[in-house]
């Protein structure tokens, strides 16, 4: 019996390829995230008009990929969770079932229109349900769960429903990740606290993070990943409350604000 | 009682969180201690190496279930959790996927399947010894398990899947199965983590290409590791990384599986290979 590793030789094996041509998986795909605390805990005055722009963008042709956000239940559940000094893994766990909730509400609402409720893995389905003109729809939350890892000085999860808009669309290939919220966009400081707060209509990442805000409209994961994307190198923040941004973002207008990669 | 709040527009339920924003760090920092709670504070996760253990074959397979089963044997009671590497078909799985241009998430997506073959191959040979599949994120199972003299063999790759990050350089997942492995013995705050691998220990090059290299020591703090990482590692760097932000586990303990007894050794406590620690305690 031979103790010798037994290794696979390809052709390729011998180096890594020096050169990386990466392949987009579906580009012309539009991702965009409903806001859970910003638009959902408004119910259907908030939420109905953005839901009208969604099926019109469709109905224009566009395709349209829907993930939900966490909101108020997931501050409930992660506050107590908190006090009871659960690791930050067990709290992402919890932090799934808000925006599950949320996408199945959203499903419920869009399914006249084509709405159909996907899982994490039902990424290898979307070629079929778009070109069937379908809206899919799934939770925000990054699948991590236990595998979460903690962010020193913090319990809550760091990669939440932002974070899966992201990496959703970088996976996906898309250009663009888009982010309807109850804000014109990134301020200075949370305009809900502070409402002189001046509004940064485009900004890099890099400037971003140099600035140092206390508080900033998209979780800091997704800005600190931006510059390292193959492909979702733009991150657009729209007020969906203003009747008529949401379709102009999906028609690919700079409306709101733009965070670039460089 | 709990209430709900309106007045915004939005409905809140009364919380500390209640309308905060999650990206603000004093929010952040309220939600902090300096503990976690400990969930199986009494168990050991054991990895078992895919290029250093499974891809040598029957020769270094057998020893090592023959000697989980001794362990076994003598304390039926060990809290012991299993998993595996992947080894060379990673690699390769890797090499394609790159070469075909495949996002990092769906290289992510794909490895996970060459980790499960080493899996079902250790639960038929360790099953006749009382081990399970355990399903991917079952740890509420594993009190059963434990009381029950069965060793759950988990799912080692971590769940990130189309999800993986960017990476800070190249293009390869940086969560792989020795990220995955660590993360579920610091989640449940297990006592240690042993990387069953082929060298005695952690070593400032390859010692199989390199027959001068030299043992790093039997004992190293992390920090030290950290600031003085060796070229090549056996271990992927995400878990030390990981470790320094995290609370819960204490002990990563790196041996030679093709020693027969050195497994035996280190669940007994014992400094064989090199043992990392965290804290003040070393």
């Amino acid at each position: 019996m031979s103790l010798e590793r037994r290794t696979l030789p390809s052709t390729l094996s011998a180096s890594v390829p020096t050169k990386y041509q990466p392949n987009a998986v579906m580009p012309d795909v539009k991702v965009l995230k409903i806001g859970g605390q910003s638009i959902q805990d408004r119910g259907r005055a908030a939420l109905f008009p953005i839901l009208d722009e969604i099926v019109e963008a469709r109905r224009l042709g566009i395709q349209v990929v829907v993930l939900s956000g966490g909101g108020t239940r997931a501050r409930h559940i992660y506050s107590i969770a908190s006090e009871l000094e659960m690791p930050t893994g067990v709290l992402a766990s919890l932090g799934k079932y808000i925006p599950m909730q949320n996408a199945r509400m959203l499903q419920m609402l869009l399914a006249k229109h084509g709405g159909i409720y996907i899982l994490p893995d039902d990424f290898e389905k979307l070629p079929l349900y778009l070109q069937m003109g379908c809206i899919p729809v799934m939770s925000g939350m990054p699948p991590f769960g236990y595998w979460e890892k903690r962010e020193e000085g913090s319990r809550i999860p760091p990669h939440r429903t932002d974070a899966g808009v992201f990496l959703s669309a970088e996976f996906l290939g898309c250009k663009r990740a888009l982010f309807i919220k109850d804000e014109d966009g990134l301020h200075t400081d949370d305009p809900k606290k502070n409402p002189s707060a001046p509004l940064i209509p485009r900004i890099t990442a890099k400037e971003l993070t140099a600035k140092n805000l206390p508080d900033v409209v998209i979780e800091r994961m997704v800005v600190e990943y931006l510059p390292r994307a193959q492909w979702c190198k733009e991150l657009q923040i729209v007020n969906g409350l203003k009747p008529g941004q949401v379709l102009a973002a999906l028609k690919g207008e700079d409306v709101g604000t733009i965070i670039t990669a460089t | 009682m709990t209430k709900l709040v309106s007045g915004d527009g939005r409905t809140h339920i009364e919380s500390r969180l209640m309308r905060e924003s999650l990206q603000d760090r004093a929010v952040l920092t309220g939600t902090d201690s300096d503990r976690d709670i400990h969930i199986f504070p009494d168990a050991t996760m054991i990895s078992i190496g895919g290029q250093s253990i499974f891809d040598r074959g029957k020769a270094a397979i057998l020893p090592m279930v023959d000697e989980i089963a001794a362990i076994k044997k003598a304390n039926p009671k060990i809290k012991l959790l299993i998993g595996v590497g992947g080894g060379t078909r990673v690699r390769h799985t890797t090499s394609i996927a790159l070469d075909l241009g495949l996002p990092v998430g769906g290289i992510a997506q794909l490895v996970g399947a060459m980790e499960e073959l080493n899996a079902i191959l250790l639960n038929a040979l360790l099953a006749p010894h009382g081990s399970m599949p355990m399903q991917r994120d079952h740890f509420w199972d594993l009190p059963l398990y434990f009381d029950a003299g069965i060793t759950p063999i988990a799912i080692s790759v971590p769940p990130f899947h189309f999800w993986e990050p960017p990476p800070a350089h190249g293009h390869e997942p940086e969560h792989g199965s020795d990220f995955g492995m660590f993360q579920m013995a610091n989640v449940l705050s297990m006592k240690s983590l042993i990387f069953v691998k082929d060298e005695d220990g952690l070593y400032d090059s390859d010692p199989k290409r390199n027959p001068a290299a030299k043992k790093l020591g039997t004992h190293l703090k992390l920090e030290h590791l950290l600031n003085n990482l060796p070229a090549e590692l056996p271990i992927d760097l995400a878990v030390f990384q990981s470790w320094k932000d995290s609370k819960n586990l204490e002990r990563i303990q790196i041996i030679n599986g093709l020693v027969p007894g050195q497994l035996t050794a280190a669940l007994r406590g014992e400094d064989v290979g090199t043992v990392i620690t965290k804290g003040e305690k070393s």
